[in-house]
């Protein structure tokens, strides 16, 4: 009797308790994302009023449409009127970059896993020690001597400066969670499709590749955020061609709008965003893979 | 020899030359590039840290180590390093522990636990620069949404300059660190905490294990491996972070937030010491490496085990 009681009391301290820390979760989320979302739908008026209006009272879309047209300021005195011009192309150049990253990691990482996983070769052992060092040097302490050569090599302020040097510095991950991939799968069915005289490239294209799709996708969508995310060789390398850098010039003007700002970013976040959301299935599945076992 | 046989002999041969010289063509490429773009600048890194870098006369001076004595002498260096230790502290322990909170959470059987996971992922989908400008948002001294919370709970009669002051400005940096790296570090915790088999709980409860001893012996023990990986992420990241910092101080207010990567970016790019700059990074770069390697050591061992 007393046990049963003690039973249900705590089942309904534990719902108090889950329910209390999913509000944590959903502020500890929420309340940045919120707060930006917010600011792009008001008016610059709004923003700083004493108290904060948590809600906008007259929200507006007004923000969104200038970034996109590239025409902003003309409500009063709110930053200059063309600063966001650049905002639109920029975002052009991410995409141009995030795809062709994509599509080269894939191909160099795939070939590359592939062979790990299904030959065994001279030095392959030693060769994939040496491709997974490499994800052990931080790419932020490279910066000086690629600096120089991409200078060199006349590739300084391109956005071919970015795809080459994102791709390379994603491919040791890829190829890891690749040949996890190739590896899992059954190389009876491969070698049952050689048997029957299919050529290896055949065996690939219609045996493995089909069965890696889950992986490639998670491998792809990773490597579409980190294209679209790097801030620090966009930077260095170039003169804000793409979104990241660019956020980070409209932050350095002296007189910033703000809440177009606040569009402008948002408008930035949503490729990523909805990519991630999409995949995320792949996407905790390839990052759990990835870290964990690799 | 007939036609047929001829045509057989060859196939194998090419067969045979195939299985020999596949590999190499397959891996050429990204072995090609690794070593273009990552093996060889780090060696030039090294050759760097040891010389004097003259950009306009394009000149590069070999000098020993006076760039590592410098950098070891000068007091900003060791600045940037008591600076770095804090922050990295923060960025250490609060998404570890949060993270593992969130997991904990979004393992229960709950409504909401659907869009729990999904929120989940939001923080880590941004890029760290929006992130910078959205913590931006939350500590502004004129329109913060922080500020904003504490007037209208009526906590505070007036904003406080929170980014003007130095250590706020460190906290509230790597508070944004530790943001995305929370959900990260959840993800991770959170797909190591489903593959807990639910009849090693109930076998405990039999043999009378209390909550916190199933969580203590179970669930802690059982997520070890996951917990120690991310400890090692959120380490690594406590010392690479630039981004986030980037945006929000630029190093301030004053050198508040220098960490050694803005260190690294001053020496480099506004200094343009690339000498200076490179002697940082392999600084920088033997603190992560030393990190790493324990990292690569424990996940290949595990993957042995694993297969």
């Amino acid at each position: 009797m007393s046990a049963s009681s003690q039973t249900s009391w705590q089942v309904a301290a534990r719902r108090v308790a889950t329910y209390a820390a999913f509000f944590c979760l959903l502020f500890w989320v929420g309340f940045p994302v919120y707060y930006m979302l917010i600011t792009s739908f008001m008016d610059p008026p709004e923003l700083g009023v004493k108290p904060p209006h948590w809600i906008p009272q007259e929200p507006t879309i007004e923000n969104y449409r200038e970034v996109i047209i590239g025409q902003t300021g003309q409500r009063g005195d709110y930053g200059t009127t063309t600063e966001f011009s650049r905002m639109m192309p920029a975002l052009l150049n991410s995409t141009f970059v995030s795809v062709s990253v994509v599509l080269l990691n894939l191909l160099i990482g795939g070939m590359a896993a592939y062979a790990f996983s299904r030959f065994d070769f001279r030095f392959s052992r030693f060769a994939y020690l040496s491709v997974l060092m490499t994800r052990v040097l931080p790419a932020l302490s490279l910066i000086v001597p690629l600096f120089i050569i991409l200078r060199k090599l006349k590739l300084i302020n391109t956005l071919w400066a970015l795809i080459f040097t994102y791709t390379i510095f994603i491919l040791p991950l890829t190829i890891w969670i690749l040949r996890e991939y190739f590896d899992t799968l059954a190389r009876d069915i491969e070698e049952m499709a050689l048997i029957d005289g299919a050529t290896r490239r055949q065996a690939f294209r219609l045996v493995v590749a089909p069965l890696a799709v889950p992986g490639l996708i998670a491998v792809g969508v990773m490597s579409f955020m980190e294209a679209w995310s790097e801030f620090f060789f966009a930077l260095t390398l170039t003169n804000s061609l793409t979104y990241p850098p660019l956020l980070m010039s409209f932050r350095n003007l002296h007189q910033v709008n703000w809440n177009a700002l606040a569009a402008a970013t948002t408008i930035g976040v949503l490729p990523p965003v909805i990519v991630a959301f999409v995949f995320q299935r792949y996407l905790v599945r390839g990052l759990s893979e990835g870290a964990v076992k690799g | 020899m007939t036609v047929a046989q001829a045509r057989k002999t060859s196939a194998q041969e090419r067969k045979h030359w195939d299985r020999k010289w596949i590999p190499y063509v397959l891996l050429a490429p990204a072995i090609i590039t690794i070593v273009v773009v990552i093996l060889s600048p780090l060696v030039t890194t090294i050759y760097y840290s040891f010389s004097n870098i003259d950009l306009i006369r394009d000149r590069t001076t070999f000098i020993g180590f006076d760039n590592y004595v410098e950098l070891f002498s000068s007091r900003l260096f060791w600045k940037a390093v008591e600076i770095n230790l804090k922050f990295a502290a923060i960025v250490v322990v609060v998404p570890t522990l949060m993270g593992l909170f969130f997991a904990v959470l979004l393992v229960e059987d709950f409504v909401g636990r659907g869009l729990g996971r999904t929120l989940l992922i939001l923080p880590w989908a941004l890029p760290w620069i929006v992130i910078g400008l959205l913590w931006n948002w939350v500590v502004h001294s004129q329109f913060g949404a922080l500020n904003g919370l504490l007037y209208s709970l009526g906590l505070i009669d007036k904003y406080i300059p929170f980014m003007a002051d130095e250590n706020w400005a460190l906290v509230f940096t790597a508070m944004a660190s530790a943001w995305r790296q929370t959900s990260f570090s959840a993800i991770l915790l959170l797909a190591a905490l489903q593959t807990i088999p639910e009849d090693l709980y109930d076998a405990a409860k039999v043999d009378g294990a209390g909550m916190r001893a199933r969580f203590r012996f179970i669930t802690i023990a059982w997520i070890r491996p996951t917990l120690t990986i991310v400890l090692l992420y959120n380490i690594v990241l406590g010392f690479l972070q630039f981004d986030a910092v980037w945006i929000m101080t630029q190093g301030g207010p004053g050198d508040a937030t220098m960490l050694i990567s803005v260190l690294l970016y001053r020496y480099s790019f506004i200094n343009f010491d690339l000498g200076m700059g490179a002697a940082v990074s392999n600084v920088l770069g033997l603190i992560t490496m030393g990190v790493g390697l324990i990292f690569v050591r424990l996940t290949y061992r595990s993957q042995s085990t694993y297969s």
